[in-house]
C-alpha cells in the first residue's frame, strides 16, 4: 500500500531511538496466516466489538454499536500518523452518553495496515476503549481524541503481535474537568513506537498516558509522549515501566510542557527501567519545560536490575529462581498496569505480562 | 538433623567462617551468641545458600543429605527456614501472594498437592492471629512500611504457615518490645518445639532465651564455635561479656 515509505530520520532527536528498520521490514514482509483466532482476543466483557483484519473492517465479526466506519483522511502532521488514512472508525458520543467498553481487535497477516480513528466525547460522556494488536506486519494507527467538559475516556491498548511493527500516534485534547487515561502494554514480539501528544486544554483537566514495554531478543520498543498543559489546575501522569531482556532495547521519552497561564499544574513523570540481562538497554528521557511559576512537577527516572536481596529472600522461602524473577518483574510492571480502572481489562493485561515473563525468564 | 563439620566460608573473597562445627539433633533448641562481626549471620546465609557466600571447606548434611549441593529454594523445600535479621521489603507483592507461592512451591517440590486459595487463606489467618498480627497486614506488600518489630513478627507468621523442620532464626528478637518478644517466643515454641523439629537461635541477648529455653548455648567468635554449654552459659555471657569466656 505504501510504496515509497518516507520515514523519519534517526538524526532527528525525537526519532533517535526509533527502529524504522524494523518498521520497514514489517511493511515489506510477505503475507502469511495471522495464526490467531480473533475470538480469543476479545475479552469476556459486554459491549461493542470491532474486528479489523489487515486494516479492513470485518462486519461479520463485529457488533459496532455506536461506533461508525468510514473512509477518513489522516489529519495529522505527524510523520507516521499522517500515513494512517483509509477506512477507519469513529466513536462519537453525545452529552452524558455512555458507551461502556468498546473492544477493537486488529489482526495483521503481513504488509502494512493503516487505520485512522476518532473519539469525540461531548460534555460528561464516558467510554472505555480496549484495543488489541495481534498477528504480523506493520500496523499504523492515528487516533484523534477530543473530550468535552467533564467527559471521561479510559483507553487500554495491548500490543501482542507475534512480530512486525506497531506504530501508534495519539493526538488528544482534554477539555475542562475531563479525564483521559491511556495505558499501553507492549508484550508481544513486535517492535513498536507509541507516540502521543496530549493537550490539557480546559481548566482542571486530567490526562494520563503510561504503560509497560517488555522487550526481548533483538526487539526495540519505545514510547514518546508529550503532555501539554495549556490551562490552569491541570493534572498529568506519565508512569512508564520498561523491562528489557537479552539484547533488546526499550526506550521511554516523556515530556511535560507547562504554558505560562497553566498555573497550579500538577505533573508527574515516573520512568523506570529493569534490565533482565546486562546486554539489554533501557533509554529514559524525562523532560520538563515549565513557563508558569506556581506548578508542582515531580519526575523520576531510574534503571536497575532485579534486587539480589529480594531474589534470595524469595528463594530462601522455597520459590525457584525463574519464578522469583517473574514475581519481582511482574510486581515492577504492576505499577503501570494497575492504572487500568476496569478489573477485567486489568487482569487480562496482567495475564499477558505474566505470559511474556514465563517465556522470557 | 543438621551436622556441620569444619565449615569454612568466604564472603567477597574474605574468610569469615574458619572451621565451624556444630551438630543439632531433632527435638533440640540451640542458641548461638557472639560479638558483632563474629560471623553469626554469615553462618545463617551460608546454610541458606545465599549467592556470594562461598563454601571453601567442610561439609554440611541436613537429614543425611548434602545441604551444600542444593539450590536455596531446594533447601527450603527440604525443610530449612531462615529467619532474616533484616527481612527484605518487596513492593508490589502481597504477603499472602508471597507466602502462598512459597508454600506451594515447596509442596510441589515434595510431590504434595498445592493448597487452594481458600485453604491457604484459612491457614494464613490462623497464623497471623496466633502471632498477634492484624490480618489486614497479610494483604499489604511484603514488609513494606512495616516497623522492625512487625517485620520480625511477619517472619514468624511465614514460619508458622510454612512449617519447616529446622529454623535458623537470625536475631529475630532484636527490635522487639516486650509484648512482641513474648509473642515471638511463644510462636517459636508452638511452631518448632516438637520431637521432629529443631531450632538454631542466633541472638545477642539472653532475654529471648527466657521464653525459648535452649538445650545448648554456643559462643561463636571469629568464625568458630569457641565454647558450648547449657542455658547457664547465656546468663554468664550476659553478666561477664564475651571476653572472659573466650579467655
Ligand atoms: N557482604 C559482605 N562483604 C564483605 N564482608 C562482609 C559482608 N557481610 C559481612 N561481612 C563481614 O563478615 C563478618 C561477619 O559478619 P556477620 O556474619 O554479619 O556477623 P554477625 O552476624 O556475627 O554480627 C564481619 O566482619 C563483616 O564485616
Ligand atoms: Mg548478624
Amino acid at each position: 500500500m505504501v510504496s515509497v515509505l518516507e520515514l523519519p530520520s534517526p538524526r532527528l532527536e525525537e526519532w533517535r531511538w526509533a527502529d524504522m528498520g524494523a518498521l520497514r521490514a514489517a511493511a515489506d514482509a510477505p503475507q502469511r496466516a495471522a495464526g490467531v483466532d480473533p475470538k480469543s482476543l476479545f475479552l469476556d466483557i459486554d459491549g461493542p466489538r470491532l474486528l479489523f483484519v489487515d486494516g479492513a473492517f470485518e462486519p461479520a465479526h463485529s457488533m459496532p454499536g455506536p461506533v461508525t466506519i468510514a473512509r477518513m483522511a489522516a489529519e495529522s502532521a505527524h510523520p507516521l500518523g499522517s500515513l494512517a488514512e483509509g477506512e477507519g472508525w469513529t466513536l462519537s458520543l453525545d452529552r452524558e452518553a455512555a458507551a461502556g467498553t468498546v473492544q477493537i481487535v486488529h489482526i495483521g497477516s503481513g504488509c502494512d495496515s493503516q487505520v485512522p480513528a476518532r473519539i469525540a466525547l461531548a460534555e460528561s460522556a464516558a467510554a472505555s476503549v480496549v484495543e488489541t494488536f495481534a498477528g504480523h506486519g506493520w500496523a499504523n494507527r492515528l487516533t484523534r481524541i477530543a473530550l468535552g467538559t467533564g467527559a471521561r475516556l479510559m483507553r487500554a491498548v495491548r500490543l501482542v503481535q507475534a512480530d512486525g511493527f506497531v506504530s501508534i500516534r495519539d493526538e488528544a485534547e482534554v477539555g475542562e474537568a475531563a479525564s483521559l487515561v491511556s495505558i499501553f502494554l507492549g508484550a508481544g514480539g513486535a517492535g513498536s513506537r507509541i507516540d502521543g501528544a496530549v493537550t490539557l486544554a480546559g481548566k482542571g483537566a486530567f490526562a494520563e498516558m503510561g504503560g509497560a514495554l517488555l522487550t526481548r531478543h533483538e526487539q526495540k520498543q519505545e514510547a514518546a509522549v508529550a503532555m501539554r498543559h495549556a490551562a490552569p489546575d491541570g493534572t498529568s501522569r506519565q508512569l512508564w515501566r520498561a523491562v528489557a531482556a537479552d539484547s533488546s532495547t526499550a526506550s521511554l521519552a516523556a515530556r511535560a510542557e507547562v504554558a505560562r497561564d497553566a498555573q497550579k499544574t500538577d505533573g508527574e513523570q515516573s520512568l523506570r527501567g529493569l534490565l533482565l540481562q546486562r546486554t539489554a538497554t533501557v533509554n529514559l528521557k524525562p523532560e520538563l519545560e515549565i513557563f508558569a511559576d506556581d506548578v508542582k512537577c515531580a519526575h523520576g527516572a531510574t534503571v536497575g536490575e532485579l534486587d539480589a536481596r529480594a531474589l534470595f529472600y524469595l528463594a530462601s522461602r522455597g520459590i525457584p529462581e525463574g519464578r522469583a524473577k517473574a514475581l519481582l518483574t511482574h510486581a515492577f510492571v504492576g505499577d503501570a498496569i494497575g492504572r487500568i480502572g476496569d478489573e477485567a481489562v486489568r487482569e487480562a493485561f496482567a495475564a499477558d505480562a505474566e505470559a511474556w515473563l514465563e517465556v522470557a525468564l | 538433623m543438621l551436622r556441620i563439620e569444619n565449615l569454612h566460608a568466604t564472603v567477597d573473597g574474605k574468610e569469615i567462617l574458619k572451621g565451624l562445627s556444630l551438630a543439632i539433633n531433632a527435638g533440640e533448641v540451640h542458641a548461638i551468641m557472639g560479638p558483632n562481626g563474629a560471623g553469626k549471620s554469615t553462618l545463617g546465609y551460608t546454610l541458606g545458600g545465599r549467592p556470594g557466600y562461598a563454601v571453601t571447606g567442610g561439609t554440611v548434611t541436613f537429614d543425611g543429605q548434602d545441604l551444600l549441593e542444593l539450590a536455596p529454594h531446594e533447601r527450603a523445600a527440604a525443610g530449612l527456614f531462615l529467619g532474616f535479621q533484616y527481612p527484605v521489603e518487596i513492593p508490589g507483592i502481597s504477603n499472602l501472594q508471597f507466602v502462598r507461592e512459597a508454600l506451594n512451591s515447596q509442596r510441589r517440590a515434595r510431590g504434595q498437592a498445592p493448597l487452594s486459595g481458600g485453604e491457604f487463606l484459612k491457614l494464613a489467618r490462623a497464623e497471623a492471629a496466633a502471632l498477634g498480627m492484624d490480618a489486614e497486614m497479610l494483604k499489604r506488600p511484603v514488609n513494606v512500611g512495616f516497623s522492625g518489630g512487625e517485620k520480625k513478627r511477619n517472619e514468624m507468621v511465614q514460619m508458622g504457615i510454612i512449617g519447616p523442620k529446622l529454623a535458623i532464626l537470625d536475631e529475630t528478637d532484636s527490635g522487639l518490645d516486650i509484648d512482641a518478644l513474648k509473642a515471638v517466643g511463644e510462636g517459636i515454641n508452638r511452631i518448632m518445639r516438637a520431637p521432629d523439629k529443631a531450632v538454631l537461635l542466633i541472638t545477642h541477648y539472653q532475654r529471648l532465651l527466657d521464653y525459648v529455653r535452649p538445650d545448648f548455648v554456643h559462643v561463636l567468635e571469629a568464625g568458630r564455635i569457641t565454647r558450648t554449654g547449657g542455658p547457664e552459659l547465656a546468663l554468664q555471657l550476659e553478666r561477664e561479656g564475651y571476653a572472659p569466656v573466650a579467655a
